[in-house]
């Protein structure tokens, strides 16, 4: 039970930071943690480090790379963006989230 | 699926690099912190406070970097690594522990891959012919002879062919035999004369040129030979242009149509060429009654050998006609036929091998089992420490799976080496070109076992030494501990050990008592001393009687008259080289049902013959040169044939002859009667047999000759081969061999049986010695201050000395019980493997019994002398 949770929230995890690479371009970890936390309105990722997890797994797929650059107040950072693979990986989640979220739409309307 | 893959190949990758990627996350995190820390010192928050609230929302980077680690790499192969670090370190420190444990794994995982490899090949391989399984041989069923898979004759042949149902097709083969003559000293072929369809039969193609075809088997057409790669290679130099030249076999012309590939044989490894059969229906209804073919049939796809038997059985019946009643077709798996008589000793060898293997594991377990207790310590501190009992139970695991992989390697090595002299097991009939080998079968076996046998003495250790109760071990500074429960363990992997001993042991104790009887036999003739080698007169160059006497009286004569030569004689089959030979009977008044008609071989001789191979007459008279074409025609009878057919009389005057009764053969009187003389193996029962002198009896034309010598008899070999190329240049000399090593080559097998039975016995006998050993000693070593304070109260050594091999004589009467109650009810798996000896001979199990006690005692006595000299004054300051 435990572990099917989990991999919810893992995924919804993984798909928000997809999203954000989407919206936003490269960006390092903190920024995107930072910015799920903004639109969440402060509900989701008490724990900034949770997002690390995420990463590691979008970049083993192949869904997203990492380089080192400067942030904008100058320090060092890793920067994320999002690949040709990981792009086309977000359309299909999204129409399946958006499909998903429909169905569970109508049958809670009953 | 191709995310899965890609993570796992990143996963690799990562691990490979592992140090440089933390150090890398670690600077992530820290920027991380650090952009945290900047937005917590705009809130407004102290420094030192802003970067300690940075870390709390991070989450721990001690965590984080371990989770990370998890992610990236591969958890499973690093803990494995560790353990197996930490194994080699435990197994350094013992080293006395490893090479004893590891030595007696590889003897067990050894012994038992070396086997596995004959099997392999003997039961398992596929016979290299087209669709194997489908192939079967068919044998004429005349039980009521007493032969119940006889071969089968031209005529039944035929009929089957055409009218059977249930096979694709079906060929035919008889040995025959050709003088090569041409290039180089004449040379004496081995071939087989088959049906023309015999290649398509086996679905082999040649190497070379073509097979037969239908037209070379049509009566007249011109003569055709297919070659062995053997002859090609050895007599024409393996030339391709060989194939559409001429061979002169027999004096007559034979094209070479094609050469067979490497290792092609069809049953009998010695054919050199095959030439076609060109039988016409004259000849074939000619040969009712001559039993000399070999059949092989392909089953139709999807017909069982059941199924085909039983149609050939209703065959039979169908074809069944007054006086040709059995023409039933017994039909045996080409498997069967080549594996035969090797298969029940290789699976008593398997089974051997499987309780040497026992035995080893259960040693080994004991002695983990001493070393678990002895690190009783050790582990409680890993447990107390907070390592989870499956973790210990996984790296204990490991120890011992190192153990049997290092043991399975070696085990392997020794496999290879005793292939070669296990070779010699695999019968002639399976195709063996350089042996069994190290194959996959092989590596696969010999991997597997390594493992089952590492988790199978390793399992109980590890399930025990994790169950340590922590205060105990701890408290006694890290001196060990035995529970009562250990102990029970321990005794009981004793008990079992000196049960299966036992039972290996009562095994090879009864093959060696038989082999012992069957070597020592008195085998009707007398071998030393004896050279034998064949002519083989052929047609038509040898076909007028005259000539062929001509032949035998000019080579007898100049061979007795070679200095150290005392007697030579002529026969149709020497001792031991073949049951066939064997003929219809009819003796003089008395009455036979006509279904069931006496059979004995016949044998012609010259009168010297039974000089020569040291035959003992029991009654009459021998054979003399005075029994020439014109005297009354007489035969000399073994004591066999005189029991059988004149049961309860005096045979000497009685008159019987070749055939039925009707026939117009002529009647011959018995003048003598001789000790039995083995025929077809010194394991085969011998059968009736009469004896004839050439001039008076021509039947068959004798063809090996036997040779007493003063001294050894292979030094006149070259002399003896002179005197006959002297006679005729062109006659081939074959099958030169010492008569002693016929009967060699007849034990051989029982005799390479016998030896692994036993060699595995007394590694086996030995296992257990050290098994009751190591406990007994372990236990004194437990017990030394015990016994030190009994002694310094005043008790007797010897009192002590008793206790103690009372403990050890115990474990080895309860498993001497186990052990020959198991024995005696798998004695009888032996029986076919056994000559002239009860699977549960009485003296041999004594001997084993014996010989258990002795080693045992000798086992007990040096653990339980240490105890009873043992100083009390060390024991209690040691307390």
């Amino acid at each position: 039970m435990d572990e099917v949770k989990s991999e919810v929230l893992q995924g919804t995890l993984d798909l928000m930071v997809l999203k954000t690479l989407h919206a936003l371009g490269p960006l390092h970890g903190y920024g995107i943690a930072r910015r799920i936390e903004q639109i969440s309105g402060q509900v989701l990722l008490l724990n900034q480090g949770t997002i690390y997890a995420s990463l590691v797994r979008l970049l083993q797929k192949g869904w997203i790379s990492a380089a080192w650059g400067t942030s904008e107040n100058n320090r060092k950072a890793k920067f994320y963006s999002l690949t040709a693979r990981g792009a086309k990986q977000l359309r299909e989640e999204t129409e399946n989230w958006e499909r998903i979220a429909a169905v569970m739409q109508r049958v809670l309307e009953l | 699926m191709w995310e899965h893959l890609r993570t796992w190949a990143s996963r690799l990758w990562s691990w490979a690099r592992m140090r440089r990627l933390e150090g890398d996350f670690a600077e992530e995190l820290e920027s991380h912190v650090a952009m945290l820390a900047e937005e917590n010192l705009r809130r407004g928050l102290p420094e030192d406070q802003a970067r300690r609230d940075a870390l709390i929302r991070l989450g721990g980077m001690a965590q984080l970097r371990e989770s990370y680690r998890e992610q990236r790499g591969l958890p499973l192969v690093e803990r494995l690594a560790q353990d197996l670090r930490y194994a080699l370190r435990m197994l350094r420190k013992t080293p006395g522990f490893a090479l004893f444990a590891g030595a007696a794994l590889a003897l067990g995982i050894g012994a038992t891959s070396a086997v596995f490899n004959i099997a392999d090949a003997v039961l398992l391989r596929p016979l290299p012919y087209r669709e194997p399984t489908r192939l079967v041989m068919l044998w004429q069923d005349d039980t009521t002879y007493r032969f119940p898979r006889n071969n089968p004759s031209p005529w039944a042949f035929e009929l089957w062919r055409k009218q059977n149902r249930a096979f694709e097709d079906m060929a035919a083969l008889t040995h025959n035999s050709f003088n090569l003559l041409g290039r180089g000293e004449p040379e004496y072929l081995h071939a087989d004369t088959v049906t023309a369809n015999f290649f398509s039969v086996l679905g082999v193609a040649p190497a070379l040129g073509r097979t037969f075809t239908a037209d070379d088997g049509r009566a007249g057409a011109p003569l055709t030979a297919v070659l062995s790669y053997g002859l090609w290679a050895r007599r024409f130099g393996a030339q391709p242009e060989v194939v559409g030249h001429n061979l002169l076999l027999n004096g007559a012309k034979y094209m070479v149509a094609g050469v067979m590939p490497r290792g092609f044989q069809f049953l009998d490894p010695q054919v050199d060429l095959w030439v076609p059969a060109q039988w016409d229906s004259g000849y074939i209804d000619d040969k009712k009654t001559d039993h000399f073919l070999k059949v092989v049939a392909r089953l139709r796809p999807g017909i069982s050998t059941q199924r085909a038997g039983a149609a050939m059985a209703l065959l039979g019946k169908q074809l069944a006609t007054g006086d040709m009643s059995d023409l039933t077709a017994v039909v045996v798996p080409l498997r069967e036929q080549v594996a035969g008589d090797v298969r029940p000793a290789l699976l008593v060898l398997l089974g051997a091998v499987a309780l040497l293997l026992l035995i080893a594991c259960a040693n080994v377990a004991n002695l983990l089992l001493a070393r678990g207790s002895a690190r009783a310590a050790e582990l409680a501190v890993r447990l107390a420490l907070g390592a989870s009992r499956k973790r210990v139970i996984e790296q204990m695991l490991v120890e011992s799976l190192v153990l049997s992989c290092a043991g399975g390697a070696a085990g392997l090595g020794l496999a290879v080496l005793a292939t070669r002299f296990l070779g010699q097991l695999i019968p002639p009939g399976i195709s063996n070109s350089g042996g069994p080998v190290v194959n996959v079968p092989l590596l696969v076996f010999a991997a597997s076992v390594s493992i089952a046998t590492g988790v199978l003495f390793g399992i109980l250790p590890a399930l025990r030494g994790s169950r340590v109760e922590l205060v105990g071990p701890l408290k006694q500074g890290g001196r060990s501990n035995v529970g009562a429960g250990g102990q029970r363990m321990r005794n009981v992997l004793v008990v079992s050990e000196v049960a299966l001993a036992m039972v290996l042991l009562a095994g090879a104790a009864v093959m060696i008592r038989s082999f012992e009887k069957l070597y020592h036999q008195d085998p009707g003739f007398r071998a030393e001393h004896v050279l034998t080698l064949q002519t083989r007169l052929q047609y038509p160059k040898y076909q007028s009687r005259a000539r062929r006497s001509e032949f035998y009286r000019q080579v007898l004569q100049r061979v007795e008259t070679l200095p150290g030569v005392i007697a030579a004689g002529y026969t149709t089959y020497l001792p031991l080289a073949d049951s066939g030979g064997g003929s219809v009977v009819t003796v003089e008044n008395h009455l036979v049902d006509p279904k069931h008609l006496l059979i004995a071989n016949v044998r012609v001789v010259n009168p010297d013959y039974f000089r020569t191979v040291g035959m003992t007459l029991r009654r009459g008279r021998q054979l003399d040169r005075n029994d020439g074409s014109d005297s009354p025609r007489v035969a000399v009878i073994n004591e066999s044939m005189a029991r059988t057919y004149w049961p309860g009389e005096n045979p000497v005057g009685r008159r019987f002859k070749r055939g039925v009764l009707q026939s117009d053969n002529p009647w011959y009187t018995v003048i003598g009667i001789v000790a039995d003389m083995r025929q077809g193996g010194m394991d085969v029962p011998v059968r009736p047999e009469a004896y004839f002198t050439f001039e008076q009896a021509d039947f068959f034309p004798p063809d090996s000759l036997a040779v007493r010598t003063t001294g050894d008899p292979l030094t006149i070999t070259e002399e003896v081969r002179r005197q006959i190329w002297v006679v005729d240049r062109d006659e081939p000399v074959a099958a030169v061999m010492p008569l002693q090593a016929m009967v060699e080559q007849s034990v051989a097998p029982a005799r390479l049986q016998t030896g692994l039975l036993g060699g595995f016995a007394g590694i086996a006998l030995l296992l257990a010695a050290l098994g009751i050993y190591a406990v007994l000693s372990f236990v004194v070593a437990q017990r030394m201050q015990e016994i030190g304070v009994r002694l310094a109260l005043g008790a007797q050594p010897a009192h002590v000395l008793g206790t103690v091999m009372a403990q050890g004589l115990k474990l080895y009467f309860l498993g001497l019980a186990i052990g020959l109650a198991a024995a005696l009810m798998l004695s009888r798996l032996m029986t076919h493997l056994l000559f002239g000896v009860s699977a549960a001979d009485p003296l041999s199990y004594a001997c084993v019994i014996f010989l258990m006690a002795a080693v045992t005692l000798l086992a007990c006595y040096v653990p339980a002398r240490r105890a009873m000299r043992s100083d009390p004054i060390a024991a209690l300051r040691y307390e």
